[in-house]
Order: structure tokens, then sequence, then C-alpha cells
């Protein structure tokens, strides 16, 4: 995505593909006609360029996840650079214009590339002026662009006009592509290297303030591109139709009425099937006429969602991941004088965006091929679509846009409607835009596997737990194929499922662990199309693992007799952990005493509790604090108010932070209270909004949020991780009022019943 | 099979061709390239497409174009000209209705999929309710017919920091 907004007239046609005839770098410029599809990320000018007015330009093949990175990013820049973060455009995502790759998840990554590009940007600057002025580099100073020294200065722009800055970037690492073994490799992208000077955080002007979001403006006048508005020349519009469970194969495709629908034409290749039409709603209605009439085999391998939890206890599961010592914990257990046990489980969930999939692809008869897209890992992407085409990765070109949020399930570059895309592109020689269906996306997309965990602590005499032992089983969450070349049997990436201990552990003094992982390929795997395709989603693996870890210290809290915070507090040595408890603790009110409240509660009203949980993750320390009301009579839980409570070393923008806190802990809230995937033998059945329920703005608590910043300790991730420390400070709250332990999440009527019925 | 329609939409008069019963939605993105709202479920389940209807919230995924025929319809794009309007100016003459600069005030678009309707439904309750509270705020966006209006990055509470934001801009 570039700044100025993609438009049509900014499509200029060379060479038989399209490409937005900006940001070209100047050391690229050696012939219009040449097609680039890729840039050297040894070489400065791939990453930055100084315009003569001394603005900056930085590409980043990173992008926007919605949580702010590209406003974090400018900051960073600028900062390094001494300007204002308002000099700064970000070119985002497009393989073709932007040289390093990677995870947009991985916020610490890509903020640490741009910022030790600016870093070395700077100090060549310094050298260039030193020269101009003749002053020596200690002697100069710099303020918004501009270098003083000896009683002169001079801009940015004007050190730089008329000459280009020749700086080589020392970079590692390797762009993503499929290897022999069909592994998806290099989705970390180039990471820069070395260790350029760096501005003091003492000396911050820019991060530690709350710049603006940049994209915010065109967001709500409605004048952002996003990747559903590309239109191409002669473009078609493809509806899917899709097999009638998860392990169908196709047996015919149903008619298409051409009276009806003139423009329309079915396609299909193996068990992809899709009607096109120069009109939208053409393909949407020929596609539903279509969908009926198409026979499918039938295929009924999966459990049920009803039976997950027995099929995953009667699975035979291989060795697990492993971390810790198992003979230590073995026999402390084993002597303790008390030990608490327990089992918990989370049904699958998914990722959810209130867009669903949209993909545009234009494959050439050469093998050039260009994707627009909202995937968020455009080189994991790229290697994929080449892979699925068998085309080399230089044909490909991703070129990125804003879309509704992924929440994880694109970090590998897969999953989406570029796979449809390409391929219905090269079938019918056209681009084609793919807009997946709600009950598509929720029926087809990959999903958050669910899991059960064994959980056990042994205590001393004084209350202190002396050994965990934990054991969690789940399918695995790395399948990134594109599912429209699973479905028309082209090249597809793998990943070899497994178990991953995904928890970073808290509770120092805890001396014995030891943390089991077993993993398992998808539920139904062996079907046509993969069965349910686990995928990361934000906080992924530690999500649930720490929330098993939670609930069980909140157990052994009660098993105690002591205050779930103050129970923490004793069992780490992290003054970080320490620090936010007591500064979240404060701010909620919390009245030290342990759960469950001792106080009888009377007649049919509501039962009331607090609860704690924390979570530790990328260098960001978080403490919640649930205050719920159960309603016994209906098992409504209503979660009335949360402080959450955040230390991530140095906050980069409070305002920003503050809406990501709040609105991360939204998703958490929703998880700990409604989502449920619910599947049959066959498919998935909560295809919709009425289905699949997510929290609304009235079930919305009031939420109030601690920063603590800090100088001295690096940048933490500030947006992610909100989700995680929901649910198991709600589970605990749970507790509190009512004396039951909930082993389960979501706490939906039913099940909140259920367990109050005892 | 095409018809033609007569529409007026953000106070322009077009005149479309589209098979009759082809939602709202599909024209004025396609057609008349007015990206605002966006396809969110295609049910009436979630609000992401949500335009005014002679002022009242619609949704344009279901709604068929016949229906905003001889009626005035609003996207995002036309709300500043609607609070002009409401100012006595001219068409032209604001760049941003005081719901848009209270969501840029407040930062609340996320990936902002959903926030056009949400702009949208928040218009429609500032019209109702000049000066909303927290819990008539959370009524009107949860508990409206057809659907509640559903943002999967959670940004609810700064929705209704913006709302009471603009409100205190429109009674000022």
């Amino acid at each position: 995505m570039t700044t100025p907004g993609l438009t049509r007239r900014g499509f200029v046609k060379v060479g038989g593909a399209l490409f937005v005839s900006l940001g070209i770098p100047s050391g690229f410029s050696a012939s219009a006609a040449e097609i680039r599809t890729s840039l050297d990320p040894a070489l400065l000018a791939s990453w930055l360029e100084i315009r003569s007015d001394s603005t900056i330009l930085m590409r980043t093949g990173r992008t926007e996840t919605g949580t702010g990175m590209s406003g974090f990013y400018a900051q960073m820049i600028a900062e390094e650079l001494c300007v204002r973060p308002e000099a700064i455009a970000l070119i985002l995502g497009d393989t073709d214009k932007t040289p390093d790759g990677g995870y947009s998840a991985g916020f610490l990554t890509g903020a640490e590339n741009v910022r030790k590009v600016a870093a070395y940007t700077y100090q060549a600057l310094l050298g260039l002026a030193a020269a101009r002025l003749g002053v020596s580099v200690s002697d100069l100073a710099v303020s918004d662009g501009v270098v003083s020294g000896g009683g002169k200065s001079v801009s940015y722009g004007s050190l730089v006009r008329g000459q280009q800055l020749d700086l080589k970037i020392p970079v590692s690492g390797k762009a993503a592509r499929v290897d022999a073994s069909g592994s998806i490799v290099g989705l970390d992208g180039f990471t820069v290297t070395g260790e350029p000077p760096m501005k003091p955080m003492s000396q911050y002007k820019v991060i530690g303030t709350s710049y603006p979001m940049p994209g915010t403006p065109s967001k709500v006048t409605g004048k952002m591109q996003w990747s559903c508005d590309v239109a191409l020349p002669g473009m078609l519009h493809a509806r899917m139709v899709r097999p009638a469970t998860l392990g169908s194969t196709l047996i015919s495709v149903g008619e298409l009425d051409k009276k009806r629908f003139p423009g329309a034409e079915v396609v299909k290749k193996g068990n992809l099937v899709a009607v096109v039409s120069p009109d939208e709603w053409e393909a949407v209605g020929a596609a539903r006429m279509v969908a009926p009439g198409t026979k499918w085999t039938s295929w009924s391998g999966l459990p049920g969602s009803e039976n997950l939890t027995k099929f995953l206890r009667e699975y035979k599961w291989d060795a697990p991941a492993s971390r810790g010592n198992e003979a230590d914990v073995t026999a402390a257990l084993a002597s303790a004088p008390k030990t608490v046990s327990a089992s918990y489980e989370q049904p699958y969930i998914r990722h959810a965006p209130i867009g669903p999939y949209v993909a545009v692809a234009d494959v050439r008869s050469d093998g050039a091929v260009t994707v627009w897209t909202h995937s968020s890992n455009s080189q994991g992407l790229r290697a994929q679509v080449a892979n699925t085409l068998s085309v080399p990765v230089e044909k490909v070109v991703i070129r990125w846009l804003e879309h509704a949020g992924q929440y994880g399930r694109a970090t590998f570059g897969g999953d989406g409607a570029e796979g449809d895309a390409v391929i219905l592109s090269q079938l019918t020689g056209k681009p084609v835009r793919v807009q997946w269906t709600l009950e598509e996306d929720m029926a087809w997309s990959s999903v958050s596997p669910g899991w059960v965990a064994d959980m056990k602590a042994g205590l001393d005499a004084s209350g202190r737990v002396t050994a965990v032992h934990s054991a969690s089983y789940s399918p695995h969450m790395f399948d990134a194929r594109l599912l429209g070349a699973i479905l028309a049997g082209m090249p597809c990436s793998t990943s070899k499922p497994g178990g991953w201990v995904a928890t970073v552990w808290p509770y120092d003094k805890i001396q014995n662990r030891l943390e089991q992982a077993y993993g398992m390929a998808n539920i139904g795997a062996e079907s046509a199309t993969g069965g349910l395709r686990g995928n990361i989603m934000r906080t992924p693996g530690q999500r649930g693992q720490n929330f098993a870890l939670e609930a069980l210290m909140n157990e052994a809290a009660a098993a105690a007799g002591a205050d779930p915070i103050q129970f923490r507090i004793d069992h780490t040595t992290d003054q970080r952990l320490i620090d936010v408890l007591n500064a979240t603790a404060k701010a909620a009110g919390w009245e030290a005493r342990p759960s469950p409240r001792l106080l009888k509660q009377t007649g049919t009203g509501p039962m009331t509790g607090r609860g704690v949980g924390i979570i530790v993750r990328s260098n960001g320390y978080w403490a919640g604090i649930a205050e719920v009301a159960v309603t016994p009579g209906t098992g409504a839980v209503q979660v009335t108010k949360f402080t959450i409570g955040l230390e991530c070393g140095k906050i980069i923008n409070p305002r920003q932070l503050d809406r990501c806190m709040k609105s991360g802990l939204v998703m958490g809230l929703s998880e700990a209270l409604k989502e449920e995937v619910t599947f049959g033998a066959g498919k998935v059945t909560s295809t919709d909004w009425s289905r699949y329920k997510i929290l609304t703005m009235e079930e919305t608590p009031e939420i109030k949020v601690v920063q603590i910043s800090r100088d001295d300790k690096g940048f933490g991730t500030g947006g992610e991780a909100a989700n995680a420390v929901g649910p198991p400070a709600v589970a605990a709250a749970f507790f509190d009022a009512t004396g039951v332990q909930p082993r389960r999440i979501p706490l939906t009527p039913a099940y909140v019943t259920t367990l109050l019925k005892g | 099979m095409a018809a033609e329609f007569t529409l007026t939409v953000n106070g322009v008069k077009h005149v479309v061709s589209a098979a009759p019963g082809t939602p709202l939605l599909f024209v004025l993105r396609n057609e008349l390239k007015l990206t605002g709202p966006r396809l969110g479920c295609g049910l009436a389940q979630c609000g992401a497409c949500s335009v005014l209807v002679d002022g009242k919230e619609v949704r344009a995924c279901v709604a068929p174009v016949s229906a905003a025929v001889g009626k005035r319809v609003t996207t995002i794009e036309g709300l500043p000209d609607v609070w002009a309007a409401q100012r006595g100016l001219r068409a032209g003459e604001v760049a941003l209705h005081p719901v848009q600069q209270a969501w840029i005030d407040e930062q609340v678009p996320q990936c902002g999929y959903c926030q056009s309707g949400m702009m949208i439904a928040a218009v429609q309750l500032l019209a109702k309710i000049p000066n909303p509270t927290v819990a008539q705020i959370k009524d009107a966006f949860t508990n409206t017919p057809p659907s509640p209006h559903l943002c999967r990055c959670g940004t609810y509470a700064a929705i209704i920091d913006a709302v009471q934001r603009a409100a205190r801009m429109m009674t000022a």
C-alpha cells in the first residue's frame, strides 16, 4: 500500500504487467520499462528515500494490522532521524517496493529494522553535513531535519539533492520461499543487523507522545482504498461454490441458466468451483443457482464439536514438546503435602473478521502474477502463490492494502482468497476478484484449535507452590495453505504438526516445573480439504496454555487460603510483574482476601466477585482484574468492570496503547464469555453472527487502563496480549462470586447453569 | 433484464442500471464508486454496510436498490454535507461531520472496517438523542434492529467516547 492511495489513474501498463508508478527508488530507475519485482535489502535506497523537501519515504514489507504499526514505525523513524513524524511516509507490504518481508505480527522485529535503517542513515547524513558545513560531526546539532554547526545550517533535502546516499545496510535472512520439502521458510524476512548508534531514550521527543494514527482520517472519510475496493479493467467477479463438507469431492456441477445470467460462466479445477461474471451481483445470483444443483460426495470424518473433549482424550498422542525437568517435578509432586489438580478446556474459536476474505489476481500468459491482498505476510504469500502456480517468486508481485483485521490468520501469508483468485485468473485469462461470503469465511477459513489441559500443582505446608506439571493437548496451529490450491489439487506448502510449549513462565520461584504440549494434525486432516485447518490466532498457543496456568494458580491460591494477587507476588522475583500487579490492584481498588467470597449470597439476585489474571509476553507484563455479576437463574455472566494494566518497557504512543488495550480486552472477554466454533460430522455449523456470537457494545464493561512506561527495558509489544489477560481474570472472578471453579470457557449461560447446579 | 433507477445519493441525482433486486450496497460501491459502506455479513447481521435512507439507518447489503428510489441516500462520504446543511452552509463548505471529527479525535478505528457503519449509527442516534448517556449509546448500538453493530477489533469503548464527543460538538 502506498500513502498516496491506489487509483485507477495510478496504474501504468508497462510490458504486460501492472505497477503503480510511485515509489520506485532512485537506484532502480534504469529503465521505466523494466519491471522490478523485488528490492535488494542490502541497499539503503531500497529502504529509505529522502526527498528534496526533507520528507522521508520508508519502505517495509511489514503491514498495518489495525493496532497502529504504521504510526509507531513513523515515530521510531522520526526519532532516530530527528524529524517530525509527519515528515515520514510509509510504503507497506508491496513485495516489489519493499525490501524486508517478514511477519506483520512481529512488531518488535519490524520496528527494529526501520529503526536501525533510520539510525544508519542518520550517521551518514551527519557525515555529509560535516563535510558540507566544514565542521566536525561532534559539533553538529539536528532539529526537524535541519543540521546546524559552525553558525551554518543545511536541510536533509539540500544535503542529498543531486546525489545518492551510497550506503550498505547490513542484513541477515532470506526471502520467504517454499522449499523442496514443501515447507515455507524465510517467513521472518530480512533482519537489519549491526549496532548503529541509537538515540538514548532520555532524549526522546517523539516516542512517548500520542502521535495521531496516520490512517485514521482516510478511514473515517471513506477515502481509504481497501483491498475490497480494487477494480481493474476487464476484471471478473467470482463467487465460490464450496464442497458440501470438508471432505467432499466434486461429482458434477449444477446447471447455469444462461438466459437468466447471460454474462456468467462456471469455472472449475478439481474441487475448486466458481462462477464468474463482469457484474458482481450476477456472479452472486448465478453462484446461488449453481450451488444447490452441484453434487458432491458425502463425508463424515469429524467428531462433532460436542464430542471434541472426548475425541482429544481418546486420541493416541505422540511424544510431546517438553520443557522442564520431569524427574524433579515427579519427586516434588510426590512429596508435596498438598496437591491441586484440574483439567481445563476450550473449544475451537476463530478470528472472525467483520470483512470476509477478498483478493484480486491478474495472472498473465507470460507467467507474470500480480495479487492485491490484505495478507499479513506479503513475501510469504508471494512464496505460496509462486509454489502453487509453479513459477519463480520473481514472477509474482504482491500488492498490499488495508482491510478487516486478520488477528493472526494471515501471518504465514496463507489461508485467504488469494489461492482462488490466482487459479481463476489463470483459468480465465482475466483479472479476477474473489469475494468470500461471511458464511464461507466462517465455514472454510482456518481456525484456532480447541484444547484440553491437565494441570497439577504441589504445595508445601506453608501453601507455597513447589512444583507444577502442565500437559496440554491440541491439534496444531501452523496450517498456512491456500484453500484454493488445496481444492484445485495444485501444489501447497505444508507444515509438520507438533506440540508447542508457548508459555513465558512468570513464576520463577516455582523451580520444579514440567510443561508438555502434545500436538496432532488437523482434525479431519485426511479429508480432501485437510479438515479443520488450524492456524495461529492473536497470542497464539500461549493464550490457552497461560489460561490453564493462571486457572491453576487461582485454584492453588484458594487451596492455600491466600489472596490471589499476593499469591502471585509470592511466587515471583520479577519486579516488573510485581509492579504491574500492584499498580493494577491499586487502580481497581482491590481488597486483599482469599477467593471465594465468604459472604453468603442470598436471593436470586446476581452474585458478584472479582478475580485476577496475568500474562508475560514479548517484553510486556500484563495484569487484569475482572469484576463480574453472575445471575444463577439464567446463567448469565456480565463483566461489570475490568482494570487492565501493562508495563511494556518504553511506551511509544500512550493514547493508541490505551485504545489497543481496551479493544484487545474486548476480544478476550468475547472469548471468555461467548465464542465457540461448532461443527457436525462433516462441516462447520457456526457460520454467521447468530451462531458464532461475539461480544456486543452492551456487554462491554467499564474498562480502566493502567500504563507503566520505563526507559531501561527497551520496547515491548503493547497490543497483542490484551486478549489473553481477560479470560483467566473472568474465570477467577466467577469462582470468587460463586465458589465454583469454571474449568471451561466460554462461560455461556448453558454451561454456567450446569455448573451451578453442581 | 436490467432496469434504470434514479437515486439521490449524497445530494447528487444518479441514474443507474441494475438488475431488480440488486442490493443498494452493490450499486453504491460498483456503479457509483462510493466505497465507504463495505460488505460485512451480507445478512444484515453486522452493520458494516449501513447507510442512511431519508435519515434512517438501512443495511445496504440486503436493501434492494429499488427501495431507495425517490429517497435521500447518505454514505459517510456525504456526511460533511449533511452537517453543512444543518448549519445553513453550502455543500462542500465543511470537510468533516462532527461525528467524523470525533472519530479522528478519539482515534476510534483499529482496522476500521466496521467504522463506516458505526458512524452512520452514531449520526442516526444523535439526531434522535442529542446528548445520549453511555447506557443509551450501548442500547442504540446493540438493540436497534436488525442486529447489533459488531466490531471485531473491539473498539466499543472508543466509540462511546467519540459519540459523546460528537454530541458535545453538535450541541455547542
